[in-house]
């Protein structure tokens, strides 16, 4: 088992086509590489890693909720202190290695979504929604193009992207609310609340568009997410309106 | 003839369903009532539908749900367009104007709406962990909504607010202020023409009770989500007696501020809400009730 879902439940999927991220029962326990994964609660889940000697994880250090004393941190550079002035985004990420146990939670109700990635692919996701990586998955992140994109799209002005090269990988991310996900065919469009928005293969093209609407009494134009296919697309059902600040 | 009424719409409706086709709430649970007659809504359980006209909803999720729509030709929806979450290309999006907008952007209220006319698919979420509680309205029944709480209704159903003259005022001079412990204006809904379907969002649990003839209760203003317009509303205001360390305050200063209901009719509230604030002395306000114990 390499992603928690429980396999005695039907898929989830509406009638357009979008599929439930399975629900992780409570205490369910997952392997990845050499370790484990257990995932507890169900409101605000936590995930709680046994680490192999030989394995490591990486992630934004205000997401730990406990360790052992004895896991070792060091922190890793990523690639734009540019990112901590202007985006507002650690540009450290902590590792922790094994041995030892230490668990992780954001702060907000939702699911975790577990993603293992196979060798060769690539994800974006985004900012602040990755709650962990295992360390054979590279981390990087791409600015979001178009001053449009970046003033109306709501996602931030950067997208992290984790990569898998000849070896495979764990991401789990923390959607709030509700996850659904979304496989869209080439050329296939639909449009998203930007703040909605929570991952993409790197395949799908994201841009913003303005809709012919008034949002307010002296606004005008509201912005959607279009995303174009071939790819997946996981949404979130909670989250902050970029347009109305509610 | 078919003589099942669904506990929590109080519509008939198919008892052959898994869930209520008009409100989604599970036939085959049992009602769950505290000893004080609160009955807890049920959940609607994911991915169960819900038909209205020739279109329908189905809701997908449990924490935060999404109401999911497949809109036919000819139908539509209107909502606040800060629950959008994602939509068809082809559904067709447009503004729905209401008056009163500068009032309207005074008291924190959405002053412009968005229609989506069908064909097409569009979803819609609140951003708080709760429920997604349908509401179908018979031919010319209306019902009272709290502010904020409206996610979305079909296009026949009609919408007004007003007041809900339910205020105090604290403070004098510069720091006199006016306090609306359930919003400055209530939202109306009322099916015109033909039956209509309204779906609201509460926040946390929800708990429905029927009020007798006459039968009145206290609540916490914010709590409350709805009600059938037969049921009165007014302040009330409880002063504890004065006790222990805190004798040098004026005795009139503390005091619960709550809401009373009366009946007849239906009335539901949520488990998550906000308190009332500050404890300043209250110089004026709407009708009330008053306890002094």
């Amino acid at each position: 088992m390499t992603c928690g879902a429980p396999l005695d439940v039907r898929d989830k999927v509406s009638d357009s086509g979008w599929r439930e991220a399975p629900r992780l029962r409570d205490m369910t326990e997952f392997r990845f590489s050499a370790s484990t994964c257990q995932v507890e609660g169900e409101l605000v889940p936590v995930a709680e890693i046994a680490l192999d000697p030989r394995d490591g994880v990486y992630f934004e250090h205000h997401i730990l909720l406990w360790k052992d004393e004895s896991v070792p941190l060091t922190s890793m550079q990523t690639n734009g202190p540019r990112r901590t002035v202007m985006g507002g985004m650690p540009h450290i990420v902590t590792v922790a290695s094994g041995p030892g146990r230490i668990a992780f939670s954001r702060d907000a109700p939702g699911e975790l979504v577990v993603l293992p990635l196979h060798p060769g692919m690539e994800l974006d996701v985004r900012e602040h929604a990755f709650l962990l990586a295992s360390h054979s998955i590279n981390y990087s992140f791409v600015r979001i193009k178009g001053l449009v994109n970046l003033l109306h799209g709501g996602s931030g002005m950067f997208m992290d992207r984790f990569v898998t090269q000849q070896y495979p990988g764990l991401l789990m991310l923390h959607g709030n609310g509700n996850v659904l996900e979304r496989t869209l065919r080439p050329g296939e469009k639909i449009l998203v609340e930007p703040g909605g928005f929570l991952y993409k293969d790197s395949t799908v093209t994201m841009q913003a568009v303005q809709m012919p609407l008034k949002t307010g009494l002296f606004s005008r134009g509201l912005y959607l997410a279009e995303m174009t296919g071939p790819g997946r697309v996981g949404i979130q059902s909670m989250y902050h309106h970029h347009g109305s600040g509610e | 003839m078919n003589t099942y009424v669904c506990k929590y719409c109080r519509q008939p409706s198919d008892p052959s369903q898994p869930t209520c086709p008009l409100c989604g709430a599970p036939v085959d649970i049992r009602e769950s009532v505290s000893d004080s007659g609160w009955i807890k809504q049920p959940p609607i359980k994911d991915m169960a539908k819900l038909q209205f006209g020739q279109s329908h909803c189905q809701i997908a999720g449990t924490t935060v749900p999404a109401a999911e729509f497949n809109l036919a030709h000819g139908e539509m929806v209107y909502f606040s367009h800060h629950v959008l979450l994602w939509a068809d290309p082809a559904t067709r999006l447009q503004n729905m104007s209401l008056r009163g907008g500068w009032k309207r952007m005074m008291a924190g209220l959405p002053m412009i709406m968005l229609e989506a006319h069908g064909p097409g698919h569009i979803a819609l979420s609140d951003n708080h962990a709760g429920e997604v509680i349908a509401l179908p309205l018979q031919h010319g029944q209306s019902i009272w909504v709290k502010e904020h709480r409206f996610l979305t209704a079909t296009g026949n159903v009609r919408y007004d607010w007003n007041s809900n003259d339910v205020w105090y005022v604290t403070g004098t001079g510069d720091d006199r202020e006016t306090h609306y412990p359930m919003g400055q204006f209530g939202d109306t809904f009322t099916a015109a023409d033909r039956p209509g379907l309204l779906l609201l969002h509460a926040p946390g649990d929800a708990f429905v009770r029927d009020l007798r003839q006459g039968e009145s209760l206290l609540v916490q203003p914010a709590s409350l989500i709805y009600r059938d317009v037969s049921v009165r509303v007014h302040l009330h205001l409880e002063y504890p007696r004065n006790m222990g360390f805190s004798f040098w305050r004026s005795n009139w200063d503390y005091r619960n501020i709550l809401i009373r209901l009366v009946g007849p009719g239906r009335v539901a509230v949520n488990s998550i809400f906000e308190r009332p604030e500050g404890m300043e002395s209250i110089s004026n306000h709407s009708y009330a009730t008053r306890r002094r114990w």
